[in-house]
């Protein structure tokens, strides 16, 4: 029988750390990497020889990457693996790490997302699946069809779509780790060059490279390594679905709406609860659709609650705080568990001059071109 | 002579562009593409998979002008979704003569030359092209 994560035994965040993302440059995956798991360990305040496996979220760079970048950190001879799955390859790889304590066959595992954008490739040639278009269709045109669709549908303007950058740039200039740290006006978002569709280049993610990384850990590890229980940030559950056929509705929103209930329902708690929630904004359009499927406001109405500044820091629910897929960046691998480390930081009010007021649960949304959805729901120590 | 850019998803033969696609007899999914090995509802076996031939005809369901891209074709150059008369939406080049497109526009292929191969055939594929409603 099927059997979620709270009913095994408590799991949680107990250190972050991040490698700044970054344009494409000479600084090695390793150096990212370990940057990233010395300030989770640090934040936690233990060792290297106290991490009983590792999960690397990757899915640009290399096969086989994991053990020639912990081996910096001292070969402890633990269990590591590379978790691919697109875009959610870095969720995919806290969900597992998740699984693993919670299981009760580690204490202490780490979530760890790498990444530099050296090899893009897909399966379809391999599957020998053609379709009419091939290549000429990016994913920018795939979003920018959805936002043509939802104009369409909604009466929404390209210059809603433009507004969720705008919010995004904000909260990204206050984030020391994001790749894109200036503040932009309408103006600016709405100048060419323009992409495909009606998405301008700062409405299309920056994908650059980083790390990020995430202990998780037992009640008995907190015990046994006296960790501070006070910043312990609890995964009160962990979601993953995959795309079925929905004959013609937009299968990105149908496979959100459905994770997300599911990873809400685990939690036992409704879209009104939440606090902070980073979701996968890579184009514009996406936070519009997200938030309508994740019931956080009326379907039609996302543009309107966003105008009002229901999503902005101090509003009913900040959205990306982190500057989002749009301004932190998406280097592919960290993405996911950097989304974790944001709703971490925020849970334990640490979250500096881009703090939402009393955040108590946050949510982290990643969906994967296949197409894949992982949400986690992580609530703030007691 | 024509002959077709992807022989596996259309045929040059017909006046008008015809698709090429599966009905599964088990559950009656209509794929375009068309899909082998199994069905992707019902997980049927290839031999359920039939192949059809779909009309390339159908109203516009989202259409975006593309203004960046690598390679061939030179921007802009427009892909359309069509839902297609006999049920999926396709994913397809809009006509490069078309003025633009608007969702429930409709519209049909008709063909392109994309190249002349060495044997002096026309390589062709299908584009969209905005159509006269027909009024009885």
């Amino acid at each position: 029988m099927r059997r979620p994560l709270s009913d095994l035994r408590p799991v949680y965040v107990v250190g972050i750390g991040l490698h700044p993302y970054q344009r494409p440059g000479e600084t090695p995956y390793t150096a990212l990497g370990v940057h990233a798991i010395r300030g989770a360990l640090a934040d936690a305040g233990i060792e290297w020889t106290d991490v009983e496996s590792a999960y690397t979220g990757t899915a640009t760079t290399a096969m086989a990457l994991s053990r020639l970048m912990y081996r910096h950190l001292g070969s402890t001879g633990i269990p590591m693996v590379q978790v691919e799955n697109a875009s959610a390859s870095g969720s995919t790889a806290v969900r597992q790490a998740a699984f693993e304590v919670a299981a009760g066959l580690a204490d202490v595992s780490i979530a760890v997302g790498v990444d530099k954008p050296l090899n893009f490739t897909m399966p379809q040639g391999a599957a020998g699946a053609r379709d009419l278009v091939g290549g000429r269709a990016a994913p920018f045109t795939h979003f920018a069809l959805l936002a043509d669709r939802y104009m369409h549908e909604t009466g929404a303007t390209p210059e809603n779509f433009a507004q969720v950058a705008v919010k995004n740039s904000r909260n990204g200039a206050l984030n020391p780790n994001a790749q894109r740290r200036k503040v932009r006006t309408l103006e600016d978002v709405l100048e060419p060059p323009q992409i495909s569709g009606i998405l301008t280049r700062l409405q299309c993610t920056p994908i650059g490279e980083g790390a990020a990384a995430a202990i998780i850990v037992s009640e008995d590890a907190i015990e046994r390594l006296g960790i501070d229980r006070s910043r312990a940030v609890r995964i009160s559950s962990s979601a993953s679905q995959s795309e079925q056929v929905y004959d013609g509705e937009n299968f990105d929103v149908a496979l959100t709406k459905a994770t997300t209930e599911q990873a809400l329902g685990e939690a036992g708690i409704g879209p009104g609860d939440l606090d902070v929630v980073e979701l996968h904004d890579a184009f514009t359009v996406e936070e519009l659709l997200y938030v309508e499927a994740m019931g956080l406001c009326e379907p039609g109405h996302a543009a309107e609650a966003l105008m009002s500044g229901e999503f902005d820091i101090g509003g009913r629910v900040a959205v990306s705080p982190s500057g989002g897929l749009l301004a932190m960046g998406h280097p592919t691998g960290p993405t996911g568990v950097g989304q974790i480390c944001e709703i971490t930081t925020q849970l334990r009010g640490e979250g500096g001059e881009r703090q939402q007021p009393d955040a108590r649960t946050g949510l982290a949304h990643m969906v994967g071109v296949g197409a894949v959805c992982v949400v986690h729901v992580l609530s703030r120590p007691a | 002579m024509r002959v077709a850019a992807h022989p596996e998803l259309f045929d040059p033969d017909a006046e008008s562009p015809t698709l090429r696609a599966t009905r599964c007899a088990s559950c009656g999914r209509v794929a375009f593409p068309p899909i082998a090995i199994g069905c992707d509802v019902c997980g049927a076996l290839e031999e359920q998979l039939t192949p059809i031939a779909v009309e390339a005809a159908g109203v516009i369901h989202a259409s975006a002008t593309v203004h960046r891209h690598f390679g061939e074709p030179p921007t802009p150059f427009t892909i359309v979704e069509v839902r297609l008369d006999d049920g999926p939406i396709a994913r397809g080049m809009g006509d490069p003569g078309s003025d633009g497109f608007s969702v429930g526009q409709r519209v049909a292929a008709t063909w392109q030359v994309e190249r002349v191969d060495d044997d002096g055939n026309d390589v062709v594929e299908p584009v969209f092209a905005a159509i006269e409603e027909v009024r009885s």
